[in-house]
């Protein structure tokens, strides 16, 4: 039935070559069928019905962490985990031996057998993997645990690196913890590359930086017989090793850092945050009351959990970044500055009402803090003493408009951008957004008056505070607040694209003039005799400083302070809440002195006996861990 | 002409093969989900018996009518609508191992790329077989190249490298069909080569002096030439550059996406797994049911893509052998069909269809005897899955009808 032409052109017999082609390919299969099922088949038949193959992840070591002094944060150290596998030959035939070795194993490890059947149960439905028990198990167990391996099938032991935090609490909610990647998380598509069971980074750097810090995992193939020998098969995988993850260098200064923690007092809720005006770089966040991140390296219990999650102070929010607070008086040098910058007032311009300890508006009386009043001041004295009123007038006068106009110029109702996750926008509220949440035109004019003074419906995280305090003391540059410094691999620095680089840090037009006359009231908040801010002084150095105190319909009002220093050309520029605390200036302010001690007079015996602490501390776990090479 | 002279035409061994192909593949699909660990899949043999019923109905409806309804217009309808659902898939699909692929009513979904590779073959074939199209020309390329670019990248973008490959393989086994000149086949596949060979400087070189002698000896005009050598370059040049400037997480992501599977659990165990499996099947197999390879438990898409490995160790050389064989008959109908049809289009379409056959069993049979990498292609006509075994005898129907029609020009 071939017809003698085809309907295709050319002098080529395609048929023929295609037709040759495929048969050459499909004599390949047949050849490589032939090959492994009649030439090596009794090897592979061999392999299937006594032995198992399995794969050992081999788990890369996170890259580590270090302050801007290379004074270590975060590292891993080798540690042993105890792995149970229930779908072990042994259990195929009698299931029930499953329970008595769980049994066995419980008591060696000293865990509840009931919670480990549990967890046994839970994760053999989702996963073939051998199931992780119990990280960083004690040498003496994992001794007797492979010395009778015979009466634990399928029980192993790996060698896995831990994520250790050598100064455990300091810095917890800045670095972050590890933790095991959740179902979710696995399913959502975002995380192909992770398995059950692998460590993820949670809130702060680590998990920002998690694709940076975390290494590539190595696999090796070995051959479990029937006696529960292993062996590296050969052949057909060379084990992959493990490549560890980048190390990061922070712009965090370790000594900063200790001096802001420790200047709470035990109980006290608040956060610290400290910048270089001059580069955006972050010298210390801080956020009270913290936790201890190693807790999280060795799989936290549920329990733990809850109570962490669960109790009164929420000690896993990070307060500098994720918490918004009315930022009280320390607005009001903003607020001077918009006065100036628009042209509505000038340095020397007083208000009609002079403070009596109250201002008339409408039918409402709003208050000064100071029921005695201040007397007629211009911009210097009432930034000096916090005048309510003067503020109260200059907001009539600036009108919403404006003043919001100003403030989103800063940002003010955005996030800092500083590469710290989770960071919580803060609001300046405008015409539209009054006219959202109460109707067109059914507020107040009234409410001008609370935003002057840095209350009503406004509200700021403490590391944005931080940021526009930079900018006043950098000449009117909104940096964008960074963390890492520098990433490296193996030693060698990297490029790297830091996290939120599409915040632009940018240059607001402010005359250095007026900007230097908000600095200067600034300096009078610490040295003229009625300051609100003498307790930050300190010894040899000028400081520009402004107190708050925030009403808060919750409680006690908060505590707020914001400064830089030298006054004169600012090296660090400091915020400081203290929740619930009472004033800025007595509660505050004091904790910034302490910071700006660190920073100017460290010293060093001080920080030194800390270190001993610390290092004392830790001590006998890097005992355990350091002599782990040893196993059987 | 009648219809019963029509069936006699039939091509017989084409039509025996696939149907025993699919039954094969129902009993192992049977089972391979009858361990107990496999609990909730053990009705799907049923689920795929019933789709084999409406496989065959649709396979019969697309061979009765004349192939010329599937020229033409009603090629690019089914064209646009298969793009259109790519489109779609992109924005509302749902997400398969970390790649959107599916799109879905109710119980029922279906993954249009499926559909797109037929429409694809049909548009080919129309332009292929157009007299204007005269494929020593280089402007004919032109149009036959986009056609398939654009499905190339949708899919691409989902993303699903294996199933994207597909277009391109159709793409040239059409071209080569039509008659394009095997030296415009190597100079269009010039770029890809290129991407590779970039990676390794020597031979680079090598191909790069191959090309220019390939090009100098041509007689191609100077366009043409400049065309090759430029695209060339630019590809051979950038490549390493954009490589080597990206961040260690894009890196990852791209080498996620060239091998999907590719975490550590993944691919290298399963085809170690895979190996066993069939390996230990020996020359008669283990017996159907009686695949004690344990390992192979742990291998959760045994009913789809490694298939193969279960028909290769229960049913052994033997089976594995005969499944093979089946094959091979199939394809060789396929091409034996193409060649003997008188009309260009006819040919076209039987040929297009074939490659796909092709490239999707040569794929999987690589992947689970350890000879490629795991690509999560499955094994037409033996796999589960409803829509992929409609699909497949849709194909075949396609072909059978240029089969029963190849007098007519």
């Amino acid at each position: 039935m071939a017809p003698e032409t085809g309907p295709l052109r050319g002098s080529l017999r395609r048929d023929r070559i295609f037709t040759w082609a495929v048969v050459a390919v499909f004599g390949l299969i047949l050849l490589r069928l032939f090959t492994m099922q009649v030439l090596q088949g009794s090897r592979y038949r061999e392999l299937s019905e006594e032995n198992r193959i399995r794969v050992e992840v081999l788990t890369a070591p996170r890259g580590e962490i270090r302050d801007r002094k290379g004074r270590l944060l975060a590292d891993s150290v080798p540690s042993f985990t105890v792995t149970l596998d229930p779908f072990d030959l042994a259990y195929q035939d009698a299931p029930a031996e499953l329970d008595s070795t769980i049994v066995r194993l419980a008591e060696i490890l000293g865990e509840d057998p009931g919670d480990l059947k549990e967890k046994v149960k839970r994760e053999r439905r989702r996963s073939f993997t051998p199931i992780r028990l119990k990280r960083n198990v004690d040498l003496a167990a994992v001794a007797i645990v492979t010395e009778h391996s015979a009466w634990l099938p399928g029980v192993d032991v790996e060698s896995e690196p831990l994520r250790r935090y050598p100064f455990g609490p300091m810095g917890s909610h800045l670095l972050g913890y590890v933790g095991e990647i959740s179902d979710k998380e696995l399913e959502d598509g975002d995380h192909d590359n992770y398995l059950r069971g692998d460590l993820i980074g949670r809130m702060g750097i680590e998990r920002q930086y998690e694709t940076w810090l975390r290494g590539v995992d190595g696999k090796r193939f070995v051959e479990v017989n029937a006696l529960g020998r292993k062996a590296e098969l050969l052949g057909d995988k060379r084990p992959i090793l493990p490549k560890r993850g980048a190390d990061l260098t922070l712009s965090i200064d370790l000594d900063l850092q200790r001096a802001a923690e420790d200047a709470f007092a035990p109980g006290q809720r608040g956060a610290v945050v400290a910048i270089d005006p001059r580069t955006g770089e972050v010298l210390a966040m801080a956020s009270r009351p913290n936790y201890n991140p190693n807790e999280f390296s060795n799989g936290i219990s549920q329990k733990r959990w809850d109570e962490l999650s669960e109790g009164g102070n929420y000690p896993l929010f990070n307060r500098a970044v994720q918490a918004t607070y009315p930022p009280g008086s320390t607005i009001k040098p903003l607020v001077a500055l918009c006065g100036l910058a628009s042209g509505v007032i000038a340095p020397s311009t007083t208000f009609r009402e002079a403070c009596d300890g109250a201002f008339q508006f409408g039918r409402r009386a709003f208050r000064c803090w100071n029921p005695n009043g201040h007397g007629v001041q211009a911009m210097r004295g009432a930034i000096a003493q916090s005048c309510d009123v003067y503020f109260y007038q200059l907001g009539i006068r600036l009108g919403l408009d404006r003043l919001a106009g100003f403030m989103k110029e800063l940002g003010m109702s955005e996030r800092s951008g500083i590469d710290v996750p989770q960071e919580r926008r803060g609001l300046f509220p405008d015409a539209a957004w009054y006219d959202k949440r109460f109707g067109a035109g059914r507020w107040s004019r009234g409410l001008i008056l609370n935003l002057s003074i840095g209350q009503g419906e406004m509200s700021v995280t403490p590391v944005k505070l931080a940021q526009v305090t930079a900018m006043l003391a950098d000449g009117g540059t909104l940096r964008q607040p960074r963390v890492v410094q520098s990433i490296a691999r193996d030693g060698v620095p990297v490029r790297f694209r830091a996290a939120n680089a599409d915040t632009i840090s940018r240059h607001l037009p402010f005359a250095e003039a007026q900007l230097a006359r908000v600095r200067e009231a600034m300096e009078a908040v610490m040295y003229d005799p009625h300051g609100t801010g003498s307790l930050a002084r300190i010894e040899g150095v000028r400081v520009a400083g402004k107190t708050g105190t925030a009403q808060n319909s919750q409680g006690e009002d908060h505590a707020l302070f914001v400064c830089f220093a030298p006054a004169e050309a600012p090296e660090i520029s400091i915020a400081v809440l203290v929740e619930n605390a009472g004033h800025g200036g007595s509660e505050a302010a004091p904790v910034a002195q302490k910071v700006m001690q660190a920073y100017f007079h460290p010293a060093e015996a001080e920080s030194a006996r800390v270190a001993a602490e610390a290092a004392a501390a830790l001590a006998p776990r890097s005992d355990a861990t350091a002599s782990g090479s040893g196993r059987g | 002409m009648a219809t019963s002279k029509l069936a006699g035409e039939i091509d017989r061994p084409l039509l025996i093969a696939s149907i025993l192909l699919a039954l094969i593949g129902i009993v192992f699909v049977y089972s391979a989900t009858a361990s107990a660990i496999m609990e909730a899949k053990q009705g799907l043999y049923l689920k795929q018996l019933i789709w084999l019923g409406i496989a065959l109905v649709g396979a019969g409806a697309v061979a009765a009518v004349p192939y010329r309804i599937y020229e033409g217009k009603s090629a690019y309808l089914l064209y646009g609508i298969g793009l259109a659902m790519l489109v779609l898939t992109i924005f509302i699909g749902h997400v398969g191992l970390g790649a959107q692929r599916w799109l879905g009513w109710g119980p029922v979904k279906f993954q249009p790329s499926e559909l797109a590779k037929v429409a694809t073959v049909l548009v080919l074939a129309t332009v292929l077989a157009d007299r204007k199209t005269d494929l020593s020309k280089v402007r004919s390329l032109v149009k036959p190249c986009l056609l398939a670019a654009i499905p190339f990248a949708l899919v691409l973008k989902q993303p699903d490298l294996g199933t994207s490959v597909s277009f391109l393989v159709i793409l040239i086994t059409m071209l080569f069909w039509g008659g394009l000149p095997p030296l415009y086949l190597f100079l269009l596949l010039t770029p890809v080569i290129n991407v590779v060979l970039s990676f390794f400087l020597p031979l680079w070189i090598l191909f790069a002096a191959i090309l220019a002698f390939v090009l100098y000896r041509s007689r191609l005009r100077l366009m043409p030439i400049l065309l090759v050598v430029a695209l060339n370059l630019v590809v051979g040049v950038v490549t390493p550059q954009v490589w080597n400037h990206l961040e260690p997480y894009q890196r990852q992501r791209v080498t996620t996406f060239l091998d999907p599977n590719g975490d550590p659990y993944g691919a290298g165990y399963q085809i170690i797994q895979s190996k066993i499996a069939i390996g230990s099947g020996q020359v008669w197999g283990k017996g159907l049911m009686h695949g004690t390879q344990k390992g192979l438990a742990f291998l959760p898409e045994q009913h789809t893509d490694f298939i193969f490995s279960v028909v290769g160790e229960e049913a052994g050389f033997l089976g594995a052998g005969l499944v093979t064989v089946l094959y091979l008959t199939l394809i060789g109908r396929g091409i034996k069909i193409a060649h003997h049809a008188r009309n260009r289009f006819a040919s076209l379409l039987a040929i297009g269809m074939t490659g796909i056959f092709l490239y999707h069993i040569l794929v999987n049979l690589f992947m689970t005897l350890g000879l490629a990498p795991v690509t999560g292609l499955p094994l037409p006509l033996l796999s589960y899955g409803g829509t992929s075994l409609l699909t497949s005898f849709l194909q075949i129907g396609l072909i059978q009808n240029v089969a029963m029609r190849w007098r007519e020009y």
